[in-house]
C-alpha cells in the first residue's frame, strides 16, 4: 500500500465516523430533545392552537395551505377592483 | 422547460378528465378546487411529533408510503428523461437518481417534526444539510455525481412552479391589497439591493438581489426565482434563505404579542403580517395567532404579494441580462442581441405557464376550480419534490470552506436586518393609510 492511498483510506474512515456522528446528533435532536420541547408550555400552546385552526405554517407557497386563502368573506361582497360607492365613504370625506 | 410545459399540461388534462359532474363550479364543495386522480401518485412526509413512522400515516389514518415513494418516483423520472432528452444513457443515471429523491425524503421527514413544522423551518434548509452533510463528511462518489443536477430540477420545478402563480390573485383585496403589496414591495426591493450595492459596498450584486427579493417578496419560492433569475451563486442562495428562516421564525413570534399589546387595530395588524413577513405559512401563522379577521387579511395579503413572483422574476432576468452581466466592451448594436443570448430561457418558460394558467383561472368559476385542483393536487407537491431534491444536490456540492467567506463580513446579515427595518415601516404606513384609513369601511368584517 503507497502513502497516498494509506492517507486516502484514512481519510475516507474519518468522513465516515464524522458522518455517522451527524447523523446520531441528528436522531438525538429529532427524536428525543424535539419531542420533548414539543410537550414545553408556550411551544405546546402555540402548536395546539396551529392544529386546531389546522394552520400549516410550514407551507413555502399559498397552494400549501391547508385552506386556500381567498378573499376573506365579507371583503368578497365590497370589492371588485376598486369598492362599491356606498361602502366608499372614508375615500370620498378623504 | 419542455419536460415542465409536458408536466403542466399532462396535469390540467387528466384533472379534466377525472373533473366531478356533480356541481362542477361549486367552490363550497370544492374549497381547493377539483379534486385530481394523479393527488394519489404524489404525497411527502406527514407532520410526526415522536416517531418518524407517524410521518407516513396522513391525518386520517391512512398509509401514505405508496405515494411517497411514488412522489420520489416522480423525480427520478423527471431526471432520467431529461439524461435521456439530453443525449445521456438512463441506467447510469439511475442509482444517482434514486439515492437524491431518497435523500430529499428523509429532508422531508426532519422538516415534518411538528416543532420543526410549526415554526417554519422549511424543508430547503433541512435538503441542504443533510447534502452538506454527506457532501462534506463521505464526499460524492463518482456514480452519484452522475445523477441529475440540482440546478435541473430547480429550474424544472420553477417553470411547473409558474402554474400557481396567478394575476388573478392579485386582485383578491382590490385596491387596497394592490397599495400594500404594489407601492411597498418594489420600493423595499429595489432600495435594498440599491442599499446593499452602494451603501454597504456587498461585491456580489446577485446576493444582495436574492436577499432583497427573499426579504421584500415572500421568502424562499422568491428567493428561488431570483436566483435563478440572476444566476446566485448556491452558497448565495443557502445564505439567504437561511437568513430568510431565522427571521420568520423571530417575527412569527414577535409580530403578534407587539400588535395586541400596541392595541393596533387588527385589520392593519394582518396586513402588517402579510406584507412584512417571509413565508407564507409563517404569515398564515402570526395572523391566526392575532385572530380568525387577521389571520384572512394577512394572508390575502401574502397571496397577492405571492403572484408577483412571476413578474419580479422576469424584471431581474432582463435587468440581469441587460445591465449586470452585459459587456460593456460590445458594440451598442450587438446589447440586444447579447442580452438576449444571456437571458435564461426557463424564466420565460414560467412566466408563460403562469399567464396561459391564470387566462384559463380567469374564465370562470368551474375553470377556477380546475387550476386550483391542478395546483394543489399535484404540481405544488411535484414542484416540493423537485425544489427538495434539487436543494439535496446543491448541499452534496458545496464544500463548507465556500460557505465561510459569505457569512465572514456580516454584511449580508446588516443588509437584510436593514431591508427589513425599510420593509416593517414602509407597510406599516401603507397599511394604516389603505386599511385602516382610506378604505377602513371597505375592508373592516
Amino acid at each position: 500500500m503507497t502513502t497516498t492511498s494509506v492517507h486516502r483510506a484514512a481519510g475516507r474512515y474519518s468522513g465516515l465516523a464524522w458522518l455517522v456522528a451527524g447523523m446520531t446528533a441528528i436522531a438525538f435532536i429529532w427524536c428525543v430533545l424535539f419531542p420533548r420541547l414539543l410537550r414545553c408550555g408556550p411551544v405546546a400552546s402555540h402548536v395546539g392552537l396551529m392544529e386546531q385552526r389546522q394552520v400549516n405554517p410550514a407551507a413555502m407557497y399559498y397552494t400549501e395551505l391547508d385552506r386556500l386563502p381567498l378573499r376573506p368573506a365579507w371583503v368578497a361582497d365590497r370589492v371588485t377592483l376598486w369598492p362599491a360607492p356606498s361602502l366608499a365613504r372614508s375615500v370620498s370625506d378623504w | 422547460m419542455a419536460i415542465g410545459f409536458f408536466v403542466v399540461a399532462m396535469a390540467l388534462a387528466v384533472t379534466w378528465f377525472g373533473r366531478p359532474h356533480d356541481e362542477p363550479a361549486s367552490r363550497e364543495k370544492y374549497p381547493k378546487g377539483w379534486p385530481t386522480p394523479l393527488s394519489a401518485t404524489i404525497d411527502k412526509p406527514q407532520t410526526w411529533a415522536d416517531s418518524p413512522v407517524e410521518a407516513m400515516v396522513d391525518k386520517k389514518g391512512r398509509s401514505i408510503v405508496i405515494p411517497v415513494v411514488l412522489g420520489a418516483g416522480w423525480v427520478v423520472l423527471i431526471g432520467i428523461a431529461a439524461t435521456v432528452l439530453g443525449g445521456g444513457a438512463a441506467l447510469p443515471a439511475l442509482p444517482g437518481a434514486v439515492t437524491i429523491a431518497s435523500l430529499a425524503c428523509l429532508a422531508y421527514c426532519l422538516a415534518s417534526q411538528k416543532l420543526i413544522h410549526y415554526y417554519n423551518l422549511e424543508y430547503p434548509l433541512w435538503a441542504l444539510t443533510v447534502g452538506l452533510l454527506i457532501g462534506n463528511t463521505v464526499g460524492v462518489p463518482g456514480w452519484l455525481s452522475r445523477a441529475p443536477s440540482g440546478e435541473f430540477l430547480i429550474k424544472t420545478g420553477l417553470v411547473i412552479f409558474g402554474a400557481e402563480v396567478l394575476f388573478g390573485r392579485l386582485l383578491e383585496l382590490g385596491l387596497p391589497g394592490l397599495m400594500t403589496s404594489w407601492l411597498v414591495t418594489p420600493v423595499v426591493l429595489v432600495g435594498t439591493y440599491w442599499f446593499g450595492v452602494h451603501v454597504l459596498r456587498i461585491p456580489s450584486r446577485s446576493l444582495c438581489m436574492v436577499l432583497s427579493a427573499d426579504m421584500s417578496v415572500c421568502g424562499v419560492s422568491a428567493a428561488i426565482a431570483t436566483a435563478a433569475a440572476c444566476r446566485a451563486k448556491k452558497e448565495e442562495l443557502s445564505l439567504a434563505i437561511g437568513l430568510s428562516l431565522a427571521f420568520t421564525v423571530l417575527m412569527m413570534v414577535a409580530m403578534p404579542p407587539f400588535i395586541a399589546w400596541s392595541g393596533m387595530d387588527q385589520i392593519v395588524g394582518g396586513a402588517w403580517i402579510g406584507g412584512t413577513i417571509d413565508a407564507t405559512g409563517a404569515v398564515v401563522a402570526a395572523g391566526e395567532s392575532l385572530g380568525k379577521e387577521a389571520g384572512a387579511v394577512a394572508a390575502t395579503v401574502k397571496m397577492i404579494q405571492n403572484s408577483m413572483i412571476g413578474i419580479i422574476a422576469f424584471a431581474v432576468a432582463v435587468y440581469w441580462a441587460g445591465w449586470v452581466d452585459r459587456d460593456m466592451t460590445a458594440p451598442q448594436a450587438s446589447l440586444a442581441t447579447e442580452a438576449w443570448r444571456r437571458f435564461p430561457r426557463f424564466i420565460l418558460g414560467f412566466l408563460f405557464i403562469s399567464v396561459a394558467v391564470s387566462w384559463l383561472f380567469s374564465l370562470g368559476p368551474a375553470e377556477a376550480l380546475w387550476v386550483d385542483g391542478t395546483t394543489t393536487g399535484f404540481t405544488s407537491r411535484l414542484r416540493g419534490w423537485l425544489f427538495c431534491t434539487g436543494f439535496v444536490c446543491m448541499g452534496l456540492q458545496t464544500n463548507f470552506r465556500e460557505l465561510a467567506p459569505v457569512f465572514a463580513s456580516g454584511r449580508p446579515l446588516v443588509l437584510y436586518v436593514c431591508g427589513q427595518a425599510l420593509n416593517l415601516l414602509l407597510t406599516f404606513m401603507m397599511a394604516s393609510l389603505t386599511f385602516g384609513w382610506l378604505f377602513k369601511k371597505v375592508v373592516e368584517p
